[in-house]
């Protein structure tokens, strides 16, 4: 009975330790883990080390390896007036604050900034913003809904335009903001000559946006295509959406496109916009096509239809046959 | 008979006690160890401050008033002047903070920060006619603080008036709670530069923001936030509003001469700038900005943190009550 009695302790103290092992890693792994948290993403307040660093003298991420891609970057009669700097999508708020949400739904991964100020006039300087986008796509998002409305379009680069006092470009992965402190001429050629060097980095990568070529170029406002990451025509469903301006007979409408994953989600998307439509004012008219969806909304046409993966449609006009026309057009492009 | 496998009665009992006393000793300790309160994320013997307030006392149908025309210092005397003069606001020998936006590190013409001519002004006035014995101006910006005062020129016109300039540095920051707030609890501010001030006078100018749609004077007061207060860009109509009831200024100036229409709040292009000629002065921020929205195209029920602001106490977005003086 003693022998057994012995047998049976051995087992159950193997057992116990394994036990206890497991439940000693288990407290160490506690220990360690919860002076690690995150009190950004848990809204706690911050110490005060997290204040020193905000207020540190220097910018965020100073010195980065993102400085040689804008090493490259100085016009001839410039001089750098700041070293590089670099920002993550943990931190580029740092830098632009409240615009920030833009770039991180279009797929944002760094920004590298830094300023330039020219040798002969201390009072001419510009600040060069080269945003990561991943993808020629992302680039070109940010890129289209920011264009402002006086855009002056630069010869020979697709999607390239300059202000008074600024040049902002698309080049394959990048997208690239030049700011000026002053409307110079000065400025405006070293802006020129910065997005020619961009231009032909072998940096910038595919510059290829298939999408683009889905809208017909019959009537097509040049330069008016846009890809919103999100929230299209006030419908937050809308996201990854490309709209293209078009002249029809008496009137230029809006025409748009979103890929899905799927035929069956696009189905489901077309149905969720047109029911917004009606939840808010909107009232159905009956097409004269089984496959197309008319509201009426406060006197202009909204056409929603789907075909294959593609969600697309007419943004208010007010000629219906034209629009239906215009979204047959459309239709024929979406071979998928 | 087959032999005994199981324990005794006094086995069983003795290991049974000893069970019970480890479980009963965990439970003892997990009680005493125990947080109710959780982390606060701040030192605990941290004292929380409160900022005063800097108002004055309320003059019937002298709250607010808005003066059109294309010189904004010119517009910003006139203004002052209407609703009683700087000496209703600034008392001989009082210290005056000046809060400008100098949230970036970028040119003047861009509109993206204060205009330091309007900035200089106000110091001049509050010198010269206010009789006052320093008048600081700060601000904690979004980007490095030294390259926004200086490249934003806030920092030059401002010296030049005989302003001080208070930059940001970690022993100026003390921790505040909102009474009634959701989000500014335990929060660090920029509270130095307010500790040993008379009057407090905030300058911002109108622009577009991608988040909140537009930024005027009580969006302003967030260059007071220290720590990592992107985080309150999630519920940034909340934090607009909490930050009008932590701030009680004793004016306001809502810069509407050249707006931010569009790519606010950066901005960059001269494009994106539109001359509404306007210049608004208030005791109540939360009527300035009321009016302000409208130069961006913009109702106050556009912007959610108007009505909240005007629920917690800190002003009206019913400006026409205050009886606006008007001027031209």
């Amino acid at each position: 009975m003693s022998m057994r009695r012995s047998e049976v302790k051995r087992l159950e103290s193997v057992a116990s330790f394994c036990v206890l092992g497991v439940l000693v890693l288990i407290v160490a792994g506690i220990a360690v883990k919860q002076f690690r948290y995150d009190i950004g993403r848990f809204g706690i307040a911050p110490d005060t080390s997290e204040t020193t660093s905000a207020l540190s003298a220097k910018e965020p991420g100073t010195g980065n390896s993102g400085g040689s891609l804008l090493n490259e970057l100085v016009p001839a009669q410039f001089r750098p007036l700041s070293e590089p700097s670099f920002y993550t999508a943990d931190n580029l708020y740092e830098k632009i604050n409240g615009k920030a949400p833009l770039y991180l739904e279009s797929g944002f991964e760094k920004l590298f900034t830094r300023r330039l100020i020219s040798r002969s006039q201390a009072d001419l300087w510009m600040e060069l913003f080269v945003y990561d986008m991943g993808t020629a796509k992302n680039a070109f998002s940010v890129y289209s809904v920011q264009k402002r409305s006086d855009a002056e379009t630069l010869p020979g680069k697709r999607f390239a335009y300059k202000t008074a006092n600024t040049l902002y470009l698309a080049a394959g992965r990048y997208y690239v903001e030049m700011v000026g402190s002053a409307a110079s001429d000065i400025l405006a050629a070293a802006m020129l000559e910065l997005a020619e060097k961009i231009n032909e980095n072998p940096a910038v990568g595919d510059t290829a946006i298939p999408e683009l070529e889905l809208f017909g170029k019959e009537g097509l406002t040049a330069d008016s295509i846009k890809l919103h990451p999100a929230g299209v025509f006030g419908f937050d469903g809308l996201s990854d959406t490309f709209t293209a301006q078009y002249r029809l007979d008496t009137e230029t409408v809006t025409a748009f496109f979103s890929k899905r994953a799927s035929s069956r989600e696009a189905l489901q998307l077309a149905r969720q916009y047109y029911q917004f439509l009606l939840d808010n004012g909107g009232r159905d008219i009956l097409a004269e096509e089984p496959d197309i969806k008319m509201v009426d909304f406060y006197g202009t046409i909204e056409i929603i239809r789907h075909k294959g993966a593609f969600v697309f449609g007419v943004h208010e006009a007010r000629d219906a046959k034209s629009a239906v026309k215009l979204s047959e057009k459309l239709a024929e492009n979406f071979t998928d | 008979m087959a032999p005994q496998t199981g324990n005794t009665r006094r086995e069983f009992i003795a290991r049974a006690a000893k069970a019970g006393i480890s479980i009963a000793a965990c439970g003892v300790v997990s009680y005493v160890l125990y947080d109710k309160k959780g982390p606060d994320g701040k030192a605990e013997s941290q004292d929380l401050v409160t900022i005063p307030d800097f108002s004055v006392p309320t003059q019937a149908n002298r709250t607010m008033a808005v003066v059109k025309g294309p010189d904004r210092v010119n517009n910003l005397n006139k203004a002052i002047d209407l609703l009683g003069g700087i000496e209703r606001f600034v008392a001989a020998g009082d210290t005056v903070a000046i809060k400008p936006n100098v949230a970036f590190a970028s040119p003047p013409i861009i509109g993206a920060t204060a205009n330091p001519e309007l900035v200089a002004e106000m110091v001049r006035l509050c010198y010269k006619r206010g009789g006052a014995k320093q008048v600081i101006v700060t601000d904690n910006p979004i980007n490095d603080p030294a390259s926004c005062f200086m490249l934003s020129k806030i920092g030059k016109a401002a010296t030049n008036a005989g302003a001080r300039v208070v930059l940001p540095r970690k022993h100026l920051f003390e921790y505040t709670t909102v009474k009634g707030g959701k989000l500014i609890k335990n929060w660090p501010v920029f509270y130095g530069p307010l500790s040993k001030i008379d009057k407090l006078i905030g300058i911002a100018p109108v622009k577009d923001h991608h988040r909140s749609r537009a930024s005027m004077t009580m969006k302003n007061w967030y260059g007071l936030l220290g720590g990592r207060r992107n985080i309150f860009h999630q519920d940034i109509n909340t934090i607009i509003a909490e930050l009008a009831m932590m701030i009680k200024p004793t004016l306001v100036i809502l810069d509407g001469t050249e707006v931010m229409v569009t790519n606010g709040p950066t901005g960059g292009s001269l494009s994106d700038l539109k001359r509404t000629d306007t210049l608004i002065a208030s005791c109540d921020q939360v009527a300035a900005d009321s009016y302000g929205c409208g130069l961006l195209g913009l109702r106050v029920a556009d912007l959610p943190y108007l009505a909240k602001a005007q629920k917690a106490g800190a002003g009206t977005t019913d400006y026409e009550s205050l009886k606006p003086i008007m001027a031209v």
